[in-house]
């Protein structure tokens, strides 16, 4: 393959995963996940100010590379923000990883590049966790880059890469403190292959000799750059020191959660089932194609003797970290991409092994249609993913995703507060459990006086708010309190978890006679 | 205290009862209890356990006899559909109407988001007596602005009748519902038309608790020919 085909293959492929990624932004509601994010964005937007919690919310890379997109749109305000902003930031990582893989052109070789550029692009794990305001994509990209400045480092051990892989490493932990896996395995992974390309038969790259010594100090330098980039973000900036410290006592927590039997706790082939086959509701999934090929391409980077060092490196990177992530009980979809990643180079390499491998150029050409044909299944399943059912329970991707009948009840209260004298200044009280008050925060980031509570019996019912939005199990404790005084609706929050809405009752006639058609003159 | 009563009142009122006793008698031997089929439930109880003005109670029990007029057939069985949505995305817009009710894949169709209509074609005017609609069983949600009409007219622009409405906000344009939003369950919805005459019967909803989706496993409708 030319090096401009290869060039318009993998633009062509950039094109396709910007479009999946960034089209219809807006299309899924906003998961309290995410909400939760960009609350905390919209904090350091308005103030400036970032200040590291070690119980949540993960690292800030996030927030401080979502001011430049805040600041291209003009959205200064929470309020002014939207989610078409919010997330650009992980469609644009999600879509630069295809601008890491020709960096793998030498080693994998272009045509295996070509198609993991594409299979890339079409994957709908990897499009939905792009439109996800989320570390998830970011922390793909930075671990992608760490697995690329490493391997060459392996191979060509100057201070340039060692520099670089520690610049990434610790944009990586300043992203998700829990990178520490990704990095390990990725370096464990490169010594493995080192060794296996340097065993006699091997044909892989020599690496250039150094001493000890040399690479003691670029060792040193790799870790002074990953320590003072992940202290920069953790530290705010040199304003709290005391963050990085935090960020390392988060490991507390993280070794509770991943070994606790909590609500995320899946059993160990949770990852490959849900990207082998699912079917629910007359709807049926699978990336079983990506899986396959990447079978195919671990076989061949194992088998041929001509395999050089990177096929070997990205295998092993793909199926240790595979083997990691899926022996912590605490699981959420998302996390599988740091190793799906690695499969959906190696599907590529299994691409460009089986078209090597037919013997005439008629099955050659064959392998190639059958290979476009399957992948046009995958962005049909892409389309369906985010566009048809992003919000769908029967969707795989999804998990205790906001129902599209929440934006109903967000819908209600903005109208409603139309037709009072305050507008966006009346008085919301949320009387919920802090898991049922998310994504509300986001969604009501425009009214200026909403309050939240645990419990009925801490917000004061009976005081007049004129719109009380409350979880189950406030609903009977209000009844009493309202009386009837207010209209009472209910809204789908999530799958199984109900919110109910209590509406002044002169408010919601207001409301009604506002719906009702107007007289024809 | 003493009741002075009237005698002559009593007379004429017990005169009265005895005369429209054989005819009270006769309606209520016309009427017999309307016999359906019904799928096995997909989930036991309720586990959206919702309270609302809005919402008609649950009580977990299976709903009681519903009484129709004697010679009240099941008019619905594989006759046409039409919907806003013809090319659904998962089903066929046959399986409205094809006897099949079960809640489990393959039974159902699924109309695209927000509001969206079936209707079904009865072949000509009929009085009709019950209507039972089964949108998705399988799982306790509840559709939201389900309107139910009858009308001789094909586009349903004129004799438009209003079975049941529970759009209580005028989400749809339709008119404000004062019937209550219901959860999904096995046994279906049973919507009670009174005997209004029409030869189309049409379904609105518009996406439910659990996605802005539209479904169908089944709609029945049973009448009487025009006497």
């Amino acid at each position: 393959m030319s090096r401009a085909v290869f060039g318009c293959l993998v633009v062509m492929a950039l094109v396709l995963a910007l479009a999946f990624r960034l089209i219809g932004a807006d299309l899924r509601p906003v998961h309290h996940d995410e909400a939760n994010q960009a609350v905390r964005f919209g904090i350091l937007l308005e103030t400036g100010e970032y200040r590291y919690d070690r119980n949540d919310h993960h690292g800030p890379t996030l927030y401080y590379l979502t001011l430049p997109f805040a600041w291209v749109r003009g959205q200064m305000t929470l309020a002014s923000l939207d989610e078409r902003t919010i997330r650009a930031v992980p469609a644009i990582f999600g879509a630069g990883l295809i601008l890491l893989f020709p960096l793998l052109a030498g080693g994998f070789g272009r045509a295996a590049v070509a198609a993991s550029a594409f299979l890339a692009a079409l994957s709908p794990a990897l499009t939905y966790y792009s439109r996800f305001y989320i570390q998830e994509t970011l922390f793909v990209f930075f671990a992608l880059t760490f697995l690329i400045a490493l391997g060459r480092y392996a191979l060509h051990p100057r201070s340039v890469w060692a520099v670089c892989a520690g610049v990434v490493a610790g944009l990586a932990y300043a992203t998700k403190e829990t990178s520490l896996i990704v990095l390990l395995t990725s370096a464990v992974a490169a010594a493995l292959a080192r060794v296996w390309t340097a065993a006699p038969g091997a044909s892989g790259g020599e690496a250039s000799p150094v001493s000890s010594g040399t690479r003691a100090r670029h060792m040193m330098a790799g870790l002074a750059a990953a320590l003072l980039v992940s202290l920069a973000f953790y530290s705010s900036f040199f304003t709290n020191p005391w963050g990085f410290v935090e960020s390392i006592r988060a490991y507390g927590v993280y070794v509770e959660r991943g070994v606790g039997s909590g609500p995320h706790a899946q059993p160990w082939d949770y990852y490959l089932r849900l990207l082998a086959f699912s079917a629910s509701g007359g709807l049926v999934w699978t990336e079983g194609l990506v899986l396959m090929l990447a079978l195919v391409g671990m076989i061949a980077a194992a088998r041929r003797p001509s395999t050089g060092f990177w096929p070997r490196y990205i295998g092993l990177y793909a199926v240790m970290t595979c083997v990691a992530f899926s022996s912590v009980r605490y699981k959420t979809p998302w996390n599988l991409l740091p190793f799906y990643v690695g499969f959906v180079l190696m599907a590529g390499y299994g691409s460009a092994a089986l078209i090597d491998g037919a013997r005439s150029h008629v099955l050659r050409v064959l392998a190639v249609v059958v290979l476009v044909l399957a992948s046009g299944q995958l962005g049909m399943q892409n389309w369906r993913a985010n566009f048809r059912y992003p919000a769908d329970p029967r969707n795989p991707y999804v998990y205790a995703q906001t129902s599209p009948d929440f934006l109903r009840l967000v819908q209600r209260v903005t109208d409603v507060s139309a037709l009072h004298p305050d507008r966006a200044g009346m008085l919301v009280k949320v009387i919920a459990g802090t898991y049922e008050q998310w994504p509300l925060p986001w969604y009501l980031r425009h009214m200026t006086r909403v309050g939240y509570w645990n419990r009925a019996a801490e917000a004061s019912p009976s005081d007049g708010a004129p719109v009380i939005v409350a979880s189950r199990e406030n609903t009977s404790a209000l009844d009493a309190a309202l009386g009837d005084r207010y209209v009472s609706e209910f809204y789908g929050l999530r799958p199984d978890v109900i919110l109910t809405v209590y509406i002044e009752r002169a408010l919601w006639e207001r409301f009604l006679a506002s719906r009702q058609p107007q007289p024809k003159f | 205290m003493r009741l002075h009563v009237n005698k002559n009142l009593v007379v004429c009122s017990l005169l009265v009862a005895v005369m429209l006793a054989p005819v009270v008698a006769r309606q209520a031997a016309e009427k017999e209890e309307l016999k359906l089929q019904l799928p096995k439930p997909m989930f036991i109880g309720t586990p959206t356990n919702i309270k609302s003005p809005n919402l008609e109670v649950i009580t977990g029990k299976p709903r009681g006899p519903f009484m129709v007029p004697a010679g009240t057939k099941l008019l619905s069985l594989k006759r046409p559909v039409k919907s806003s949505d013809m090319q659904p995305v998962i089903g066929e817009v046959e399986m409205v109407t094809d006897g099949e009710k079960e809640g489990g894949d393959g039974y159902f169709i699924e109309l695209g988001p927000g509001k969206q209509w079936v209707q079904i074609d009865l072949g000509a005017t009929r009085a009709l007596h019950a209507i039972l609609a089964w949108h998705y069983h399988s799982q306790a949600r509840v559709y939201r602005d389900v309107i139910v009409q009858v009308s001789d007219d094909k586009d349903f622009l004129k004799g438009v009748q209003t079975v049941f409405n529970n759009d209580h906000d005028n989400t749809s344009g339709l008119g404000l519902g004062k019937d209550k939003e219901y959860i999904e369950v096995a046994e279906g919805h049973l919507f009670d038309p009174k005997g209004v005459k029409g030869r189309y019967v049409r379904l609105y909803s518009n996406g439910n608790t659990t996605n802005d989706l539209n479904h169908y496993v089944e709609v029945e409708v049973y009448g009487t020919p025009l006497t």
